[in-house]
């Protein structure tokens, strides 16, 4: 099987879990014998490389941005003039014979449906996010949802990364169930590193969508009753709000923001802290939780989490429930058996997320349109 | 062939409240906030009307048309006695009524329903034994001679102690661990007793009742009273002992299984048709010899595939708390303070530590049926904090 796949970013170039995804989907797939041509835009250095069976190809010049939505000084012209650019490229420049064409998220999703017009092949598209997550319940962009319900409408098959983001394919955008599949994503497992005393991290996009916001809160009341530090990993336009919060909450000096982190500071962060928290509000599938368990984090995950549907080894909270998820993070601090249990199970019910058996199930859902 | 012996468990625990972190040492009145009573009403209530007063009365219909020939055994936990007072008494009064009758036995256990003959100190274990006995002394004027010790929990310890005690008979669960060839339908003696004998649960026959009766995979679906009593009729040995939850006819199996019509027509079918006799647990006792000896060093159960005491005690979490149990009641018998010595008998019923079982998720869902919890995490948090609220109250006094 040929297939023409339309990507964003892929590894060194990421900004986000979309680049994670294609790279560790495309090499699965690659290695089930599927042959993919990868088209990405073209960065102003180096070119990531491809494999046996993978062929990432350039197309264009753009900037990197951010693979959903953009900060809101960064919505402007540049930004979807890049993702106009990029569209239109791939349109013109995708020829040739491919079985299907498979593209993920809104940024691809006016290439695919084209690349589908154009060479009369069937459309998969993978849905990561939606303008209802990304937005965190606050002002849904009408744009974006046209986009992104344009794209699923002219779909053959959407891959959906949970139930979760099915129910809300089905709800939100009026696609019928039938053309909906779930397959849940992997993780190449981080590895255990030796772990620091009471250590509990956030990390994702500091935006209302990742709800860093109510992790602070949670932190306040655990402060009352633990001495511990609290890690705010990653950037987002909510940085200057959320620092002062933790002032207001007279918890700066307990709180440490890290701004950006690279690949290895990413590792070596999970590895040493003792929890990970991801109350996000809206969360379609939420890798990271897979990856702080791989590093032998217990984790406390959001009930609006893709990832809980999967992870059983788990604890889940609400994400407004600040006081229970404040009740977790002290429970997993000062329970230790609790703390072995979870890190231990955890770590062995994630090496069955891997990227081979997301590609088994995306080859199943190729197959159901080819 | 064989007598036919039927014994039912029934038993409620006090389910508990959600108790977070930030409610330890706040000093709320715990009986208020440990135990979820209004939870607990609604479970009872559920219950009662679709288990314990519908079967209760059918057994009473049945005992009455064969004329003494139907015979049945209970054991009643001290939780499930509170129940009755607290919210239904009329579910005491049916009791009661069978008892009347003459031809039911009622059995002994731990009144918390505990895993105290699990403490390396035997003392609670005897204490909560004989608040048991006088308690079915006061409510039902009987005296049990047969001990079933909770989900039947044996070792040659608990065997010793329980003759000790005065009891004739103990039961357990017949498993191979113990038998290896031999039948459970025999009674048998705990290795360097003197006199107890030991009534072995026949765990396939009563499991085909209570787990397998509506599961329309097993190739004997389905099942009714005349072939399940042709296959009692056709086992070999002296008794055939059927135990089970009392909550299998109506709860587990819902009425619309049939379960209630199999209960109708099999003691027609054991009494009429294959000429079998019913026997109490305490008439098997007296009339049957053991026939040979069981030696048990390590504790078995009727409970789950392992039929040990893992379900309880199989993880981390369960043993830390069972060790917290055991750290506050070396406490609490320090003080003399009844109402912090009742918290902590309550908190001693196996339920807790059950829900706490990650068994289930890889296999059953038997522990996630029964539990309050989402998660056996879940329930060690809660559980744990309410257990280090007991202390901490505890050590303030």
């Amino acid at each position: 099987m040929k297939i023409a796949m339309i990507g964003w970013e892929y590894p060194p170039f990421k900004v986000g879990g979309l680049g994670t995804h294609c790279y560790g989907l495309t090499k699965a797939l690659a290695d089930l014998d599927v042959k993919i041509d990868f088209f990405m835009p073209k960065f102003s250095s180096g070119k990531p490389e491809g494999s046996k069976n993978l062929n990432i190809k350039e197309v264009g010049i753009t900037k990197v941005f951010p693979y959903d939505r953009p900060y809101e000084e960064a919505l402007d012209d540049d930004f979807f003039e890049s993702v106009y650019t990029y569209n239109r490229l791939c349109a013109e420049k995708i020829n040739g014979c491919y079985e299907l064409v498979h593209c993920h998220d809104w940024l691809t999703m006016q290439a695919g449906i084209a690349v589908k017009k154009k060479l009369g092949i069937p459309l998969v598209l993978t849905v990561h996010s939606t303008e209802y997550d990304r937005c965190g319940g606050i002002y849904p962009n009408e744009w974006f949802i046209n986009i992104e319900k344009t794209g699923m409408e002219n779909a053959d098959r959407i891959i959906a990364v949970s139930n979760f983001t099915k129910r809300i394919i089905v709800e939100k955008y009026g696609i019928p169930e039938e053309k909906i599949r779930v397959v849940h994503n992997a993780v190449s497992p981080i590895g255990e590193g030796k772990k620091r005393k009471k250590v509990v991290l956030f990390l994702g996009r500091l935006t209302i969508q990742k709800g860093p916001e109510f992790f602070l809160r949670a932190a306040k009341r655990v402060l009352d009753k633990e001495d511990c530090l609290f890690v705010v990993a990653g950037s987002g336009d909510l940085l200057p709000r959320l620092v002062n919060l933790a002032v207001k909450l007279d918890i700066a000096d307990k709180v440490m923001f890290t701004g950006p982190l690279t690949d290895e500071e990413v590792k070596h962060i999970y590895q040493i802290s003792s929890v990970y928290v991801l109350p996000s509000v809206s969360e379609p599938f939420g890798i990271t939780a897979l990856e702080a368990v791989s590093a032998g984090t217990p984790t406390i995950i959001s009930k609006t989490a893709g990832v809980s549907e999967v992870l059983k080894n788990s604890l889940v909270v609400d994400f407004w429930d600040v006081d229970e998820m404040a009740n977790k993070i002290v429970a997993l601090l000062r329970y230790k058996p609790l703390h072995k249990m979870l890190s231990e199970n955890a770590k062995k019910e994630v090496t069955f997320f891997t990227w081979d058996r997301t590609a088994e199930k995306t080859l199943e859902v190729y197959n159901e349109v080819v | 062939m064989p007598a036919v012996c039927l014994y039912f468990e029934v038993h409620q625990p006090f389910r508990l409240n959600r108790f977070s972190v930030f409610s330890i040492g706040e000093r709320i009145n715990p009986a208020g906030t440990y135990f979820n009573h209004e939870l607990n009403e609604k479970v009872f209530e559920k219950v009662a009307r679709k288990c314990y007063l519908p079967t209760n009365q059918l057994l009473l219909d049945l005992i009455e048309r064969f004329n003494g020939r139907l015979k049945v055994s209970f054991s009643i936990t001290g939780t499930f006695m509170e129940y009755c007072d607290a919210h239904m008494p009329e579910v005491m009064e049916s009791f009661r009524d069978l008892v009347k009758t003459g031809c039911v036995d009622l059995i002994s256990e731990t009144y918390y329903h505990s895993l105290a003959s699990l403490f390396d100190d035997l003392t609670e274990f005897e204490e909560q034994v004989k608040l048991h006995r006088d308690t079915i002394m006061s409510r039902f004027g009987f005296t049990p001679t047969v001990f079933r010790n909770t989900e039947a929990i044996y070792d040659n310890r608990i065997a010793k102690k329980v003759e000790e005690l005065g009891f004739k008979g103990i039961i357990t669960e017949g498993t191979e661990k113990v038998l290896q060839w031999r039948s459970p339908n025999y009674l048998y003696k705990p290795v360097s007793s003197g006199n107890l004998k030991v009534l072995l649960r026949n765990y396939k026959l009563s499991d085909d009742v209570a787990f397998r009766f509506s599961s329309v995979e097993w190739s004997e679906f389905p099942l009714t009273a005349d072939k399940f009593a042709s296959w009692v009729a056709g086992s070999e040995g002296d008794v055939v002992n059927i135990f089970m939850d009392y909550e299998t006819f109506g709860e587990h199996q819902w009425p619309e299984t049939g379960i209630f019509e199999f209960l109708r027509h099999f003691p027609q079918e054991v009494v009429e048709k294959h000429g079998l006799e019913f026997v109490t647990v305490g008439e098997a006792v007296n009339r049957f010899n053991p026939v040979g000896e069981i030696d048990v060093p390590f504790a078995i159960s009727w409970a789950d595939t392992e039929r040990d005491v893992s379900t309880w005690l199989g993880n981390d979490m369960q043993v830390a708390c069972f060790n917290e149990l055991k750290e506050i009641g070396r406490m609490v018998k320090e003080k003399d303070k009844p109402e912090l010595l009742k918290l902590w008998r309550l908190l001693q019923t196996s339920d807790h530590l059950y829900y706490l079982s990650t068994k289930g998720l890889a296999d059953g869902t038997v522990h996630k049926y029964f539990s309050p919890y989402e998660h056996p995490y879940e329930g060690f948090i809660n559980y744990m904090n309410i257990l280090q609220d007991l202390k901490q109250r505890v050590m303030s006094e």
